[in-house]
């Protein structure tokens, strides 16, 4: 990229941030051939917040079953996504804290410890509330902000989804 | 034996591979996106996990979630359908490191094939036909010329370090060969600063033959012979048949012959197709796909032959289910990919369905998720269904897909099914004759954008 096209193409990129936010979009990639080996390629994107998308598979926080009983039912069975009462969501409560990925809970930093939180502690944004474990790793999960935990929705080794439900902290 | 296998895809061939897995009394983990909570893969499924927000990279391409959702499932086995995770040797390194079951080729077949020189060296290696050539750099005219009678004209003298058309020069006969040379290697060095060249044959109208190859991982393989796949635009298959409409039986038990040996001797396991250019009798191999192919279908349809049940057989550790003597191809298929484009610039076009209702029929298949009322989300591949239609023999086929066509009602949305309809007045496509090129010429002067 030559210097004589860089203001034009910080503008191009800031255009094309304001397209993905207008349109709801999560990603853009664009490529501008200026000539002969003069290029550039852009690629946009933005991780998108997805609270009410959720499906709550069954009622109650366990949403999948143990991996240590994995055949104790499935998940979500057909169609039962579609109608999933909103009205008591936890999902949906503004104090909601999600899970940012699919794995097994662990409410302790190690078998016999202290739970990070019981309900009723107030957390510091920041503050460990359990851990997530995908592929042998153990994932922090933190406060998003500051407050007091109201309802814990998950169990010790129970195997939570992408955006399920962990805690609310209001 | 599996229990239960995870389904690492969306859209239709999710549906594809949990069919074939409840006909074995498997069960089955799909998984999703937050975009596709509500989708048809996610409802057919026996339990299914979100493993992630809409974008590809961070759900369906995300190896941590997809391996989680296996540890949380007890999943036993991947399957990974096409495209997504299907080819990435490291997520197989991954998949078997967990102990869990990749349903497809080893990640050693997938790193080979997967890089173009390490698979064309391999090939070669095997006996398999590759594009005649130079091997390396072509210094001197004189060796030019040497090479230009050895691989027959017309060639294709191109710029070791180049590409996009720069420092490309075809020699038709040998009295254009010094004039092509030389001017190829001054654009080279005007265009790349470099004026190395090599010579390779130049295929002038060729058709994208594939040949469908199944081994056991033992030793042992077979070929189900050839997919016509010529009907392309800017590299993406269109329309797709078999047998091929040009190809003799001998072709085909030879050049099929060869695939499976090949396979064979390197102990591949599972389903993959190799795929040529084919030009006045010959083969030239391009790549080898390490995975199910979307136009698989047309292979199952003449053989009478399940290939996802068969790739589960094959990593449960069983032989295949037929031998290639029971391969005896019956009739002739063709499938449709009908992707949700408007034409005539093929722009992709999600949205909701408001009515779809899908052909019935002797003969006729459809393989996709939608449903009335359905909601394509723009975050992935525009297929949203494949229409394959079989036939005692090729014109049987084509009045079929016509008649098919007719049927299928998609509401809602552009599709790229009107193309279809236009195609099969062409007298070409009625009697098989065209070659890779032969689409985007017709849509250029027929479909002006």
């Amino acid at each position: 990229m030559s210097n004589k096209t860089h203001d034009s193409d910080v503008t191009f990129i800031k255009a094309l941030a304001e397209l993905l936010n207008e349109n709801d979009l999560t990603e853009l990639q664009v490529k501008r051939e200026y000539g002969d080996h003069d290029a550039l390629s852009v690629r946009v994107s933005r991780k998108q917040e997805v609270i009410n998308h959720v499906t709550a598979p069954a009622p109650g926080p366990a949403a999948l079953p143990s991996p240590t009983a994995p055949a104790s039912g499935p998940v979500a069975t057909g169609g039962a996504s579609g109608d999933a009462s909103a009205t008591d969501d936890p999902a949906s409560h503004p104090g909601a804290v999600t899970s940012p990925m699919v794995g097994t809970i662990y409410m302790q930093a190690e078998p016999g410890a202290p739970s990070f939180v019981s309900v009723g502690d107030k957390v510091a944004e920041g503050d460990t509330l359990l851990i997530v474990e995908a592929m042998k790793t153990m994932n922090h999960i933190p406060a998003p902000r500051g407050g007091t935990v109201k309802r814990i929705l998950v169990e010790d080794g129970a195997a939570v989804e992408y955006g399920a439900p962990l805690m609310i902290i209001e | 034996m599996f229990d239960k296998i995870l389904v690492a895809n969306r859209g239709e061939i999710a549906l594809r591979v949990i069919r074939a897995a409840r006909e074995m009394g498997i069960h089955t983990v799909a998984v999703h996106s937050t975009a596709d909570a509500d989708a048809m893969h996610v409802r057919m499924a026996d339990e299914s996990v979100c493993i992630g927000p809409p974008s590809s990279s961070e759900s369906y391409l995300s190896i941590p979630a997809i391996i989680a959702a296996c540890e949380v499932t007890g999943a036993q086995a991947i399957h990974p359908g096409y495209g997504f995770l299907s080819e990435n040797a490291n997520f197989v390194q991954i998949v078997e490191d967990h102990g869990l079951t990749f349903i497809g080729p080893t990640a050693e077949h997938i790193r080979v094939m997967g890089d173009k020189i390490t698979a064309k060296d391999t090939m070669k290696a095997l006996g398999v036909p590759c594009v005649p050539g130079s091997d390396g750099g072509v210094p001197t005219l004189d060796e030019a010329r040497r090479l230009g009678g050895e691989i027959g004209y017309p060639v294709i003298i191109k710029a070791t370090a180049g590409g996009g058309g720069r420092g490309m020069k075809v020699a038709e006969t040998a009295a254009d060969m010094e004039k092509a040379f030389m001017t190829a290697r001054s654009e080279s060095k005007a265009a790349f600063g470099n004026d190395e060249v090599y010579i390779e044959k130049y295929l002038q109208k060729p058709r994208h033959i594939e040949i469908q190859v199944f081994g056991d991982g033992k030793g042992r393989a077979v070929h189900l012979g050839e997919r016509d796949c010529s009907l392309q635009r800017r590299h993406q298959k269109v329309l797709e048949e078999a047998p091929g409409p040009c190809i003799t039986e001998e072709e085909r038990a030879r050049i099929g012959k060869i695939c499976a040996e090949a396979v064979a001797a390197i102990n591949y396991t599972g389903a993959g197709t190799i795929e040529f250019l084919y030009e006045d009798g010959e083969f030239y191999f391009i790549e080898m796909n390490t995975r199910l192919q979307v136009e698989h279908p047309v292979t199952e349809a003449i053989f009478g032959v399940d290939l996802v049940q068969e790739q589960i057989r094959v990593a449960e550790g069983h032989p295949m289910s037929f031998t290639q003597e029971d391969l005896v191809i019956n009739g002739h298929a063709i499938e449709v990919r009908i992707n949700a484009e408007k034409l005539p610039d093929f722009a992709p076009r999600p949205g909701r369905i408001t009515q779809f209702h899908a052909p019935g029929g002797l003969g006729v298949r459809i393989d996709s998720a939608l449903y009335d009322g359905y909601t394509i989300p723009p975050y992935y591949d525009s297929l949203i269904g494949k229409l394959i239609v079989h036939g005692r023999d090729r014109n049987a086929a084509l009045t079929r897909l016509s008649r098919a066509l007719g049927e299928l009602i998609v509401d809602g949305v552009d599709t790229t099914v009107p193309l279809f309809h236009a195609l099969l007045q062409e007298p070409d496509i009625q009697s098989g004759n065209y070659n890779i090129h032969w689409l985007e010429k017709w849509l250029a002067t027929n479909l002006q954008g």
